[in-house]
């Protein structure tokens, strides 16, 4: 196993361009390579405008889903590179846990390592695992793992099942409404550099196949988080699905119940009731 | 605050114009403002018949600081400095005879007599004389006095006050009252005084200082410049007008520092909640000013229950009951307390399309009259004012024709203003008003109807 | 958690009050402003009680809906009205309970002796409502703002896009749950199964309550009309259950599937433009002035519940609020002779009312022993409430306190008064008054 240390953070858009230039003719099993920056420090203007879009408030303290934003770059320079088994456009996140093992201060100089794992078969193709460590003076503070689908993959021979079912209680009350507008996805790409653009316009997403643009599930996992500050656990496991595509704009719910000394969650269409995130946040 | 015609008949060029025009060429009126004089000039006293009242006027004149003439001084025209006032003291008439020395002596002093001048003639009432001559020499002072009235130019006017025997104490405060110019717009009057406990050592500048004084229909118009002469002269007022007027009730409040206190005067129970207010918040009350008024106009073939019910209710009912309802109450009406009704000119000469407001106007001055003797039991007095043609809001509305004609058709020539009603209200709310009871004082400009 | 005991303190006598006549939004008052409306309302107070020129203690008022330019507003407008311009002021808010907020901080000042008499009140248009621009807009206006050279500042300017001028309209609902406050109160009607007719009628009865209280007098010491407008512009004197049954729901969308919708544009309140003001004082500092004392401010009490994610309905903090305030002043509910529970919704006094009544939820919400129990329909809002005057956030509390206090003192000497408000962001605002 290779890591590779970047002394810069990619650019996001070139990553893309390059994915999408790159997208045929890949296959084979996962590489083993790491991908590492060391040293990282938190643009506070970044931050800032991250808590202003997902709804945190502003403290000393990153939100939960924050490190997913440090690491996404490097997730991203790891599947565009042509050894990565599965083309880039088209996947789908359809899993995303997080391990808060403790708050991370948004002073503090973080390491993080990003790899590929776990690739599984999955009923309509094939699932692979991105997980990202942050490491604070050497003591692991967070820990993430986004399952990503490519429809019509094939894992190899011999793969696992994959597991992309999160469970929760019945949900029944809806504690908030939310109006989500057209331009969320512009918004939150702005903050997480994020620009896959199947979330930008409803042009570019119907290039790749989408009716309109969907908003980013991690947008909307930040969200409920957002909803639930202050309520959450110091450390806590934040284990969501991303069902149905949320397309912008849209009218959803959120229903939260405590549960097992955290919360359960779902997101859902306010009107059809169609479940686009569902999650459970427990603490470790 | 003048109307257009005034001004412009004083303006250079208009006064070349009215002059050569022959237009009427009403004068700016001499009106009264804290601090000032009693009078502009020297006042010369002279007497026909007896006249048992001349040192008593000579008196209260020197005493406001004005400087006093002998006939003989103002004969001689010695120092030529014109006259502020002219009075006659003409009581003692035995008959008809003794007019010609009023003639002998009015004639000359008139002719110095400066613009807004005044000419005061005090006599006997003609009710008491002892003789069909002497009734007719009193009674001759009225016509008299009218007559100068009509004569006089510049502003100036003439009224009569009748002293009965045993009511000279009464005379001070409405001597002053038609020399000063808070009388600008009263004119060809005749008062009668009553005898009466008057205090004295009152203060000219603030007569009512430390009164507690009601006005209804304060919110605009008449009502709010009553509100104002009463707050200039001392008193606490308390400004009363339908809750529909509370916006500029309360600027009126604010303005000169008293309260306001929204009441529908024709409501039930409105006599026992000012009263109820009057001694919760100041203890009683000192001076009850009926001034609110409706008018609903129509012929009276044509008019409905309504329009009569609605004008009864207000401008007399309800001055009737709140005065009755203060009667009644043990303590809220102070022993020396003043009632001022506002009557109209219509109540005394009729107006075309007015029979519901005139028979009401025309009320008032039967109900002062009657409870006079009442009043005066408690050292208290009633009086009503009858203003002519007064130039408000209400009248700025009328047709040009009629605004014009009706402000004209007086000996002054011009229409009056609110203040000039507020003024002589504020007069006979002063204590010094003791002896003026049961009286209506039009404040008219010597109005030609109904004179 | 409320102390249990209190310290031995004066109690602020409520003098009286004024306000404007409430108008319905966009209409009469579109153009005025809030401090318009509570300048007017000051000097409607100054006139009544003859404060021209006079120093008060302190102008305490607030205002929901507030202009940036308005940070300042109570001050403001004392410096605008008659009172003297050396009177100190400052602003509250509380939502819909910030009127009484602002009396409860005059008099709680007054109790201690701080000052000898003061103003409390509140205003809101919705108007003359603040509209913001987009949160992006507003950050390249403000840097455009801080550019010192030319340069820096068509850099700013270029960073305009037409998407960003969209204005930001204040909606009148939770930010934490995005749902309207009518759409809370209706998932709270649903759980407590109040039903239409119910609501109807408690809106009837305000309706009459006030056009009757109109008629009699009532108001003549407590309104003063402002731009030509001299009585609430909501009041229905001709209100009825067969009108009120014509119209149709308008909130019901956070219902579950099936669940009837109950509430109406005639058992909620309309937005209203409108302000109030409440003179209080120490009994001496009246005396002295010979102005009258119509009540004390006895006790006040507030709280808040979780509805967000606790399951409690949005307005039901005063159901809380209550019994703390009850029990450090040894009375039961039953104790009063007048009880004005504002009418956010007619379903609000309803879903009150029941929660004292049932006892499951008096034990394990309030946690009491016993129901707090029932009320005398005939002693509550005898002379109308916001569903007939309408509901101008800030000013309910001021209109209600005034009117309760002259309401004691006609009543007599002893009677006592409970005041219940709900706020927006689940809180609750309540006060005793005793005459």
């Amino acid at each position: 196993m290779a890591t590779t240390v970047l002394d810069q953070p990619p650019n996001m858009a070139a990553l893309f361009a390059k994915a999408a230039l790159t997208a045929r003719g890949r296959g084979g099993d996962l590489p083993d390579t790491r991908l590492a920056r060391t040293g990282v420090t938190v643009d506070g203007g970044n931050l800032a405008g991250y808590a202003r879009v997902c709804g945190f408030p502003l403290t000393g303290a990153l939100p939960a889903t924050y490190p997913h934003v440090l690491t996404f770059g490097l997730q991203m320079a790891l599947m565009s590179d042509r050894a990565f088994p599965l083309a880039l456009p088209g996947l789908v996140h359809v899993r995303n846990g997080i391990d808060v093992v403790r708050p991370i201060g948004a002073a503090e100089s973080l390491d993080l390592e990003v790899w590929a794992e776990r690739f599984a078969t999955h009923p309509s193709g094939a699932t692979v695992d991105l997980c990202a460590s942050v490491t604070s003076g050497g003591e692991e503070v967070w820990r993430g793992r986004s399952t990503y689908l490519a429809r019509g993959a094939k894992a190899p021979a011999g793969a696992p099942e994959s597991d992309v079912t999160v469970d929760v209680g019945t949900l029944e009350r809806s504690v908030a409404t939310w109006r989500i507008a057209d331009d969320a996805g512009r918004r939150y790409a702005k903050v997480s550099g994020d620009v896959n653009p199947i979330h930008l316009s409803g042009l570019t997403a119907k290039a790749f196949g989408f009716k309109r643009a969907i908003a980013h599930g991690m947008w909307v996992k930040a969200r409920v988080l957002g909803a639930l500050a202050n309520r959450l656990p110091e450390s806590s496991t934040i284990d969501v699905g991303f069902r149905k595509p949320l397309f912008l704009p849209s009218t959803v719910t959120l229903a939260t119940a405590q549960a097992g000394g955290g919360w359960d969650a779902a997101v859902r269409n306010a009107t059809s009731g169609t479940e686009h995130l569902v999650g459970t946040i427990r603490p470790r | 605050m003048a109307d257009w015609y005034t001004t412009f008949a004083n303006s250079g060029f208009g006064t070349t114009l009215t002059k050569q025009l022959g237009l009427p060429r009403p004068a700016v009126l001499r009106r009264y403002e804290p601090g000032q004089p009693l009078l502009p000039g020297p006042v010369v006293v002279g007497s026909a018949g007896k006249g048992r009242l001349r040192d008593a006027v000579t008196a209260v004149l020197r005493d406001a600081g004005v400087t006093v003439q002998s006939p003989a001084t103002a004969d001689g025209a010695t120092d030529g400095e014109r006259l502020g006032a002219v009075v006659l003291d003409a009581t003692g008439l035995a008959g008809p005879g003794d007019l010609a020395s009023a003639h002998d002596f009015l004639a000359p002093a008139i002719k110095r007599l400066r613009p807004s001048g005044r000419v005061l003639v005090l006599a006997d009432p003609p009710s008491d004389a002892d003789s069909p001559a002497q009734a007719a020499a009193r009674q001759a002072v009225d016509g008299l006095v009218r007559s100068i009235a009509k004569e006089l130019r510049g502003g100036a006017t003439a009224n009569a006050v009748f002293v009965p025997e045993g009511a000279e104490a009464s005379l001070a405060g409405p001597l002053r009252f038609f020399l000063s110019g808070r009388s600008a717009y009263v004119d060809g009057q005749l008062l009668t005084l009553s005898p009466a406990d008057v205090p004295t050592g009152e203060d000219d500048d603030r007569p009512l200082a430390g009164k507690v004084a009601v006005v209804t229909g304060a919110a605009r118009g008449i009502g709010a410049s009553i509100a104002r002469v009463l707050a200039r002269d001392g008193a606490h007022v308390v400004a009363v007008d339908i809750p529909a007027a509370g916006e500029s009730l309360a600027a009126v409040a604010n303005e000169i520092g008293g309260t306001a206190f929204q009441l529908d005067i024709t409501a039930p129970d409105a006599a026992s909640r000012l009263i109820e207010h009057l001694r919760e918040r100041h203890g009683g009350v000192d001076v009850v000013v009926h001034n609110a008024g409706i008018t609903r106009d129509k012929l009276l073939v044509n008019m409905d229950a309504a329009r009569w019910n609605s004008v009864m209710a207000v401008n007399l009912q309800a001055q009737l009951d709140i005065t009755q309802a203060l009667l009644d109450d043990a303590d809220v009406l102070k022993p020396d307390a003043r009632i001022v009704c506002v009557s109209s000119q219509s109540g005394i000469a009729g107006n075309r399309g007015q029979t519901n407001y005139a028979a009401s106007k025309a009320g008032v001055i039967g109900m002062v009259r009657a409870w006079a003797p009442e009043f005066a039991a408690r050292n208290a007095t009633i009086n009503a004012v009858a203003p002519g043609f007064i130039v408000t809001e209400m009248t700025a509305k009328m047709p040009v024709g009629t605004r014009e004609i009706g402000s004209r058709i007086n000996s002054l020539q011009q229409g009056g203003l609110p203040v000039d009603v507020a003024e002589t209200i504020a007069w006979l709310s002063q204590p010094g008003s003791a002896g003026v009871n049961g009286q209506t004082v039009r404040v008219c400009g010597q109005s030609m109807l109904g004179a | 958690m409320a102390s249990n005991s209190k310290p031995a303190t004066r109690k602020a006598a409520i003098v009286g009050g004024n306000r404007i006549p409430f108008a319905r939004s966009n209409s009469t008052y579109a153009q005025a402003s809030n401090q318009d409306m509570l300048t007017a309302t000051l000097d409607g107070l100054v006139a009544r009680f003859g404060l021209q020129g006079a120093e008060v203690g302190e102008v305490v008022a607030g205002a929901v809906l507030k202009h940036a330019r308005d940070f300042n507003l109570t001050r403001e407008s004392v410096l605008g009205s008659k009172l003297a311009p050396s009177t100190p002021a400052y602003d509250v808010q509380q939502a819909c309970g910030t009127g009484l907020e602002a009396a409860i901080l005059v008099a709680n000042k007054i109790a201690l002796g701080q000052i000898e008499s003061g103003i409390a009140g509140g205003v809101d248009t919705t108007s003359d409502a603040p509209l913001a621009v987009g949160d992006d807009l507003r950050r390249v206006l403000i840097s455009l703002n801080n550019a010192t050279s030319l340069q820096d500042r068509l850099k700013a300017l270029a960073r305009i896009r037409p998407g960003m001028i969209a204005p930001e309209i204040p909606r009148n609902s939770e930010p934490r749950t995005g749902l309207a406050m009518g759409e809370h109160a209706q998932l709270t009607a649903h759980e407590w199964e109040i039903g239409r007719e119910e609501q109807d009628e408690l809106t009837v009865r305000s309706h009459q309550n006030m056009a009757a209280a109109y008629e009699q007098g009532f108001f003549d010491d407590l309104v003063t009309p402002f731009l030509g407008l001299s009585r609430d512009q909501n009041l229905r004197p001709d209100s009825s259950l067969e009108k009120l049954a014509k119209l149709k729901p308008v909130f019901g969308r956070a219902l579950p599937e099936g669940a009837e919708a109950t509430m109406t544009a005639g058992n909620s309140t309309p937005l209203t433009d409108g302000a109030s003001a409440v003179l209080l004082a120490s009994d001496e500092w009246a005396a002295e002035r010979g102005l009258p004392v119509l009540a004390h401010l006895v006790d006040a009490q507030t709280a808040a519940v979780d509805y967000v994610h606790g399951g409690e309905g949005l307005l039901m903090a005063p159901v809380y609020a209550v019994p703390r305030m009850l029990a450090r002043n040894g009375l039961s509910l039953q104790d009063f002779d007048f009880y004005e529970i504002h009418e956010a919704f007619a379903s609000t006094v309803l879903a009150t009312m029941k929660a004292w009544e049932d006892p499951a939820y008096c034990k394990e919400k309030l946690g009491l022993d016993a129901p707090l129990g029932s009320i005398d329909r005939a002693k509550l809002n005898v002379h109308g409430s916001s569903l007939a005057a309408g509901h101008p956030f800030a000013a309910t509390g001021g209109r209600i306190v005034a009117s309760l206090a002259k309401t004691l003192h006609r009543a007599g000497p002893g009677k006592r008064g409970l005041i219940s408000i709900c706020a927006a962001g689940g809180q609750g605002v309540v006060a005793v008054l005793e005459s």
